[in-house]
């Protein structure tokens, strides 16, 4: 009986999270509409996570109130490579910025020589007139790595945070933005 | 002097001609216009669309099935055998199957329920031919699909909540690129604003780029297949909510059935 106080306020905070995360994630009719759809679907829509909750929840425009500890964890969970260089290859950048199945970065953003651009995504063409600096490296690989650490619910994947490139391919891609000798900075782009 | 204004006439001429084209090439409705009249001509009047049109008449009249029945009988929310505007009006609530159904689905139950097919047995093909012909019989009629039925709005709502979802490794979701990114580009053809657009009024379409006859489930289905998602299940109520909050959407817009899209 000592302890009844202590339990009584686990059971209330566990009471608090959970509410809190029933109110941003999926409604129990909504799980079961998504269930309806198959496993496949289901195995990937009900595996929701929190942030993508938050986004849902807000319909991707997140309150100054929840903004701050959204963007602090989106900042935390971005990795480097190994060596942590962050401008690698631009010959080997160029294919993943160019290839629908593995960046498919120039569907959205005019600047490759290679491809005609698209215009859901800013303009990049030149990009490389922002010069090397180490914050312009930072910026530029953190904004492919989790896009969200900057743009908060934003249509651009998480290229890092979702598994879709690793930390040096990341790199491949920023040096194919940043280096001046890369055709990205020095080829005309192609436009519509 | 005259020569020279007259080519410098002709040269503007040739110029703004030129600018119009181009234009006509970023619309994708007048590019489409441009194509169906082009496929017309080079056919001698028929479209693609028309021979899944009559290959579903066929299918629809047809004695077929372990029941060898048809299936005219087939009641498509206006009453049994009444087929005209029916495209416009569902999805909708059925009471013998208990459930709010879209076209694609009502015509698989009505293969089930009157022709005797196993659910399993049914062969897609056919159910988008049988919509093609339908979606022939509700041309320029108006969208009219209202959600009275507790059923029927609890799946509206549901739609509308699945269509902002975000989720999967890409952090999918509907909205994101159909109500943020309407207009703009990526890839060839610019995001349709399925909101206010009034999108549900050309489906089912045939698409002339490759040759597809699609339903709006087919549709749904390939929005999720672009950004590597798995799709959900052909007649399943996902599909079903969303086309219903699209459906909605669209009140009152004249159908252009079959659509002929890019």
């Amino acid at each position: 009986m000592k302890y009844a106080p202590f339990f009584l306020l686990v059971a209330l905070l566990l009471g608090m999270v959970s509410g809190q995360t029933n109110q941003a994630g999926l409604s129990e009719e909504l799980k079961k509409l998504i269930q309806a759809g198959g496993t496949n679907y289901s195995n990937v829509l009900l595996r929701q996570a929190s942030d993508q909750a938050l986004c849902t929840a807000y319909r991707n425009r997140l309150p100054a109130e929840v903004l701050g500890s959204f963007l602090e964890e989106q900042r935390r969970n971005i990795k480097y490579p190994a060596d942590s260089k962050l401008m690698g290859d631009w010959k080997q950048g160029e294919p993943i910025f160019n290839t629908l199945a593995r960046g498919n970065c120039f569907s959205c953003h005019v600047g490759s020589p290679l491809n005609i651009g698209g215009n859901v995504g800013p303009n990049l063409e030149k990009y490389g007139q922002r010069g090397t600096s180490e914050a312009v490296q930072k910026y530029t690989y953190e904004v492919i790595y989790n896009t969200w650490a900057y743009f908060p619910c934003t249509v651009m994947y998480r290229f890092g945070h979702g598994g879709l490139l690793k930390p040096e391919e990341i790199a491949h891609v920023v040096a194919y933005l940043l280096d001046p000798a890369s055709d990205f900075n020095t080829k005309p782009a192609l436009r519509r | 002097m005259g020569r020279f204004w007259r080519l410098v006439g002709a040269a503007v001429l040739a110029l703004f001609s030129l600018l119009v084209l181009a234009q006509e090439e970023d619309d994708p409705a007048k590019e489409a216009e441009k194509q169906k009249k082009q496929l017309l001509e080079q056919s001698g009047g028929i479209l693609p669309s028309d021979l899944f049109v009559a290959q579903g008449e066929q299918l629809f009249k047809a004695k077929r099935g372990p029941r060898n029945a048809s299936l005219e009988a087939c009641d498509f929310g206006r009453g049994s055998g009444k087929l005209e505007g029916v495209v416009g009006r569902l999805p909708r609530y059925f009471f013998d199957t208990r459930r709010v159904e879209d076209l694609d689905s009502r015509i698989r139950s009505c293969m089930v329920r009157l022709q005797g097919f196993r659910p399993e047995e049914i062969r897609r093909s056919e159910v988008v031919a049988i919509a093609f012909y339908l979606s022939s019989l509700s041309n320029e009629q108006p969208i009219n699909v209202r959600p009275l039925m507790p059923q029927e709005r609890q799946l509206y709502a549901l739609g509308e909540q699945l269509f902002w979802v975000r989720a999967g490794p890409r952090d999918m979701g509907c909205a994101t690129c159909h109500v943020t990114y309407v207009g703009r580009r990526a890839g060839v053809l610019p995001y349709s604003d399925v909101v206010a657009g009034r999108v549900a009024k050309h489906w089912p379409a045939f698409r002339y780029s490759n040759d597809q006859a699609w339903t709006m489930a087919d549709r749904i289905r390939a929005c999720y297949a672009n950004l590597s998602m798995p799709a959900p299940d052909f007649y399943s109520d996902p599909i079903i909510a969303l086309s219903l909050y699209m459906a909605v959407q669209a009140n009152g817009a004249k159908m252009d059935l079959p659509g002929f899209l890019r």
